[in-house]
C-alpha cells in the first residue's frame, strides 16, 4: 500500500506540487489527470524518489526515506516519458536491464535462466517477442514505448508509476496496455498509478481518479462520484463534456 | 559476434607486431618474437638475431609501440565512459578540461624550466597529470556544488568554462615567454618519441586497474545511456557511479597524456566505430574500444615516424588525418549488425 502524507516537491527549491495526500492499496489502480504543467510528472518523480520532497511517502507503513535506494527501486518502478535514445541495444538486452537488481551474479552480471524467461514473458506481454533481437533504434515510437514498458514490468515491482504510458501507441495497443496493466495489478496484488491525458483511458485504467490543477489536488475519489462536466471545464478551461458529446455524435453519424 | 571479437584481437596483435617491425630498418616478426622470448623467458637467441636488431626492438620500438597502444587504449576507454555517462556522443575528458589543465602544467614546467629534484625528467609528465587531473576534479566538484543532482549539462558546461579559463591562462603565459613556445607546441601536439620503458611500466597497471573498474560498472553504463531518471528507477546509484566513472575516466586520460602530450580524436572515434561494429553493450564496447584505439594509435605513430623519416610528424595531427576519413567511412556507411 502506497501512502502520501502532505507531500510537496519541485525543482530548485520551488514546489511544483503542494500538500498531496493519497492512498493506493494493492489491487488498486489510480489515474491522475490534469492540464499540462499541473505537476503530475513531478508527483510521480517524488514518489519514485527521483526528486527530493517534503512530507511523508510510505510503502506498507515504512517511509521511503528510511529505505535504501535499491529497496525503493525494487518496490517502485517508473515508466518515464520517452527521451532520446543515443546508443542502440537489442530489445532483449534493453528489457534485461530491468532485471538489474535481481541478477544474482554481481561480478559478471550474467542473467539466470529465470531472468531470461521473465524477460521473454514481459516481451510477450507487449507483443514484441518477434523483435527480441532487433536494435531499439530501428523501432517505431510505439514499439519503443512498449519495450520500455516491458523493462518496467521486468523489474517485478509492487507499484508501477506510468508517465503517459500510451504516448506513441496506436488505439489497439493503448487499450491492450490498459487491460494488461489492470490484470497485472489484480493478479499480483500490486498497484498502478498512471498519468494519462486521455480521460477515457484514465477511466478505463481505474475506478479511482485524481484530478490535479496548479500543483494541488482538485478532487480525488471514484470516477462516478467526482467527475462532472463543470469540474472538467474548470480544470481544462474548455467544455470537455460538450466536446465528448460532439465526438459521440460524429460516431453516431458514421456508417456502421 | 565471437568471430568479430577474435578478428579484432588478432588484428590488434598483428598491428602491434608490425608497429615494431616497420621503420628505417625492417625487423622480421619472427625476430621480434625471439627478442621478446629472450628478454622475458631467457630464450637463447645467439646467432639467430643480431645485437642491433635486439637493441632496435627492445630499446626503441617495442616500448614505443606498447606505449602508443596503452595510450590509445586508455584514451578510448575514457572516451567511451565519458560519452555514456554524459549521454553526449561528443563528450570526452578533454571536454571537461583535462587537456587544458595538463597543457597549463606543461606550460609552467617548460616556460620556467622547473625540475623537481626527486622527479627529475618525470617532472613534466607528473606536473601535466596533476594539473590535468586537478582541473577535471575542480570542474566536477564545482558542478556538484552548483547542481546537487550533477546533471550532465551542468557537468559539460562547467567543464567547458574551466577548460576555456585554463586555456586562457596558458595562452597568457605562452605569450609572455615566446622563446619556449616551440617546445610547448610540440608537447601539445603529442609524440611517443624516446620515452623508453618507464612510462610503459607506469601506465600498464593504471590501464589494467582502470579497465577492470570500468568493466565492473558496465551494466550501470548501459542503463545510464537511457538517462539518469530511468537508470535511477532501475536501481542505479547514479551519483556514486557517476563520480567513480568520471574520476576513472579522467585518471586514464590524465595518465596517458602526461607522458606523450595531448592526443585527441581517438577517444571520440574508437567508441563510435566499435558501437557500429559490436553494438552498444559496454561489456563489449570497453574492451573492443581499447583494442581498436590501441591498434589505431600504433598505426598513427608508425605513420608519424615513417612518412617523413628521419623527421617525425606530430602524432596528434596524424590521428585526425588518418582517423577522420576512416571514421566517416565506418560511421556513415550502412549499418550492418548491432
Amino acid at each position: 500500500m502506497l501512502t502520501l502524507y502532505d507531500v510537496s516537491a519541485g525543482y530548485n527549491g520551488v514546489d511544483v506540487v503542494r500538500h498531496i495526500s493519497l492512498c493506493v492499496r494493492n489491487n488498486e489502480n489510480l489515474s491522475i489527470i490534469g492540464p499540462n504543467g499541473c505537476g503530475k510528472t513531478t508527483l510521480l518523480k517524488a514518489v519514485a524518489s527521483l526528486l527530493p520532497f517534503s512530507g511523508d511517502i510510505e510503502i506498507d507503513g515504512r517511509p521511503v526515506v528510511k529505505m535504501k535506494h535499491k529497496e525503493v527501486s525494487r518496490r517502485i518502478a517508473m515508466l518515464c516519458q520517452m527521451s532520446g535514445v543515443y546508443f542502440s541495444y537489442s530489445v532483449f538486452d534493453t528489457v534485461m536491464m530491468g532485471r538489474y537488481l535481481h541478477i544474482k551474479d554481481k561480478l559478471l552480471g550474467l542473467p539466470s535462466e529465470r531472468d531470461k524467461a521473465l524477460v521473454m514473458e514481459c516481451l510477450e506481454a507487449v507483443d514484441l517477442v518477434a523483435e527480441a533481437d532487433r536494435p531499439i533504434t530501428t523501432l517505431s515510437g510505439g514499439q519503443m514505448q512498449r519495450v520500455f514498458l516491458a523493462r518496467t514490468l521486468a523489474q517485478e515491482p509492487e507499484i508501477i508509476l506510468l508517465d503517459e504510458p500510451t504516448n506513441h501507441l496506436d488505439l489497439k495497443y493503448q487499450i491492450e496496455l490498459i487491460e494488461y496493466l489492470k490484470a497485472w495489478a489484480v493478479h499480483g496484488e500490486r498497484a498502478v498509478i498512471g498519468v494519462l491525458h486521455d480521460i477515457n483511458l484514465a477511466m478505463k485504467l481505474s475506478d479511482n481518479i485524481m484530478v490535479m490543477k496548479d500543483g494541488e489536488i482538485c478532487v480525488q475519489g471514484k470516477v462516478s462520484d467526482v467527475i462532472t462536466g463543470s469540474l472538467l471545464e474548470n480544470v481544462y478551461d474548455i467544455d470537455v463534456a460538450q466536446y465528448m458529446r460532439e465526438s459521440l455524435h460524429k460516431w453516431d453519424c458514421l456508417k456502421q | 559476434m565471437k568471430t568479430k571479437t577474435i578478428v579484432t584481437i588478432c588484428v590488434a596483435l598483428v598491428v602491434l607486431v608490425l608497429g615494431v617491425a616497420f621503420g628505417s630498418v625492417w625487423v622480421p616478426p619472427g625476430e621480434i618474437i625471439n627478442v621478446v622470448r629472450n628478454k622475458i623467458f631467457g630464450y637463447d637467441i645467439a646467432g639467430i638475431v643480431d645485437s642491433s636488431s635486439v637493441a632496435i626492438v627492445w630499446t626503441l620500438r617495442l616500448p614505443r609501440a606498447l606505449l602508443a597502444f596503452l595510450v590509445g587504449a586508455a584514451l578510448s576507454c575514457s572516451g567511451a565512459v565519458m560519452q555514456s555517462i554524459l549521454r553526449n556522443p561528443l563528450a570526452s575528458s578533454y571536454t571537461l578540461g583535462v587537456s587544458s589543465g595538463a597543457s597549463l602544467g606543461a606550460c609552467i614546467v617548460i616556460l620556467y624550466n622547473i625540475t623537481i629534484p626527486f622527479l627529475s625528467v618525470m617532472t613534466l609528465p607528473i606536473v601535466g597529470f596533476v594539473f590535468g587531473f586537478g582541473t577535471i576534479l575542480l570542474s566536477i566538484a564545482f558542478a556538484s556544488r552548483i547542481d546537487g543532482q550533477m546533471q550532465n549539462n551542468t557537468i559539460i558546461l562547467t567543464g567547458m568554462v574551466f577548460s576555456l579559463f585554463v586555456n586562457a591562462i596558458t595562452t597568457l603565459l605562452s605569450a609572455m615567454s615566446r622563446e619556449h613556445l616551440q617546445r610547448l607546441l610540440f608537447w601539445q601536439m603529442g609524440s611517443f618519441s624516446a620515452r623508453g620503458w618507464a612510462p610503459v611500466y607506469i601506465l600498464a597497471p593504471i590501464v589494467v586497474i582502470g579497465t577492470f573498474l570500468v568493466l565492473h560498472y558496465n551494466r550501470e553504463l548501459d542503463m545510464m545511456t537511457f538517462g539518469e531518471d530511468q537508470a535511477k528507477t532501475m536501481g542505479v546509484d547514479i551519483k556514486r557511479v557517476k563520480w567513480i566513472l568520471l574520476i576513472v575516466g579522467a585518471a586514464l586520460t590524465g595518465c596517458a597524456i602526461a607522458f606523450v602530450g595531448v592526443i585527441g580524436f581517438v577517444d571520440l572515434v574508437a567508441p563510435h566505430v566499435v558501437r557500429r561494429l559490436f553494438g552498444s553493450s559496454h561489456k563489449r564496447v570497453i574492451p573492443m574500444s581499447m583494442l581498436f584505439g590501441g591498434a589505431f594509435m600504433v598505426i598513427c605513430d608508425l605513420a608519424a615516424r615513417t612518412v617523413v623519416s628521419p623527421s617525425e610528424l606530430p602524432v596528434g595531427a596524424v590521428t585526425a588525418i588518418i582517423g577522420a576519413p576512416f571514421f566517416a567511412y565506418i560511421y556513415f556507411r550502412k549499418k550492418e549488425v548491432v
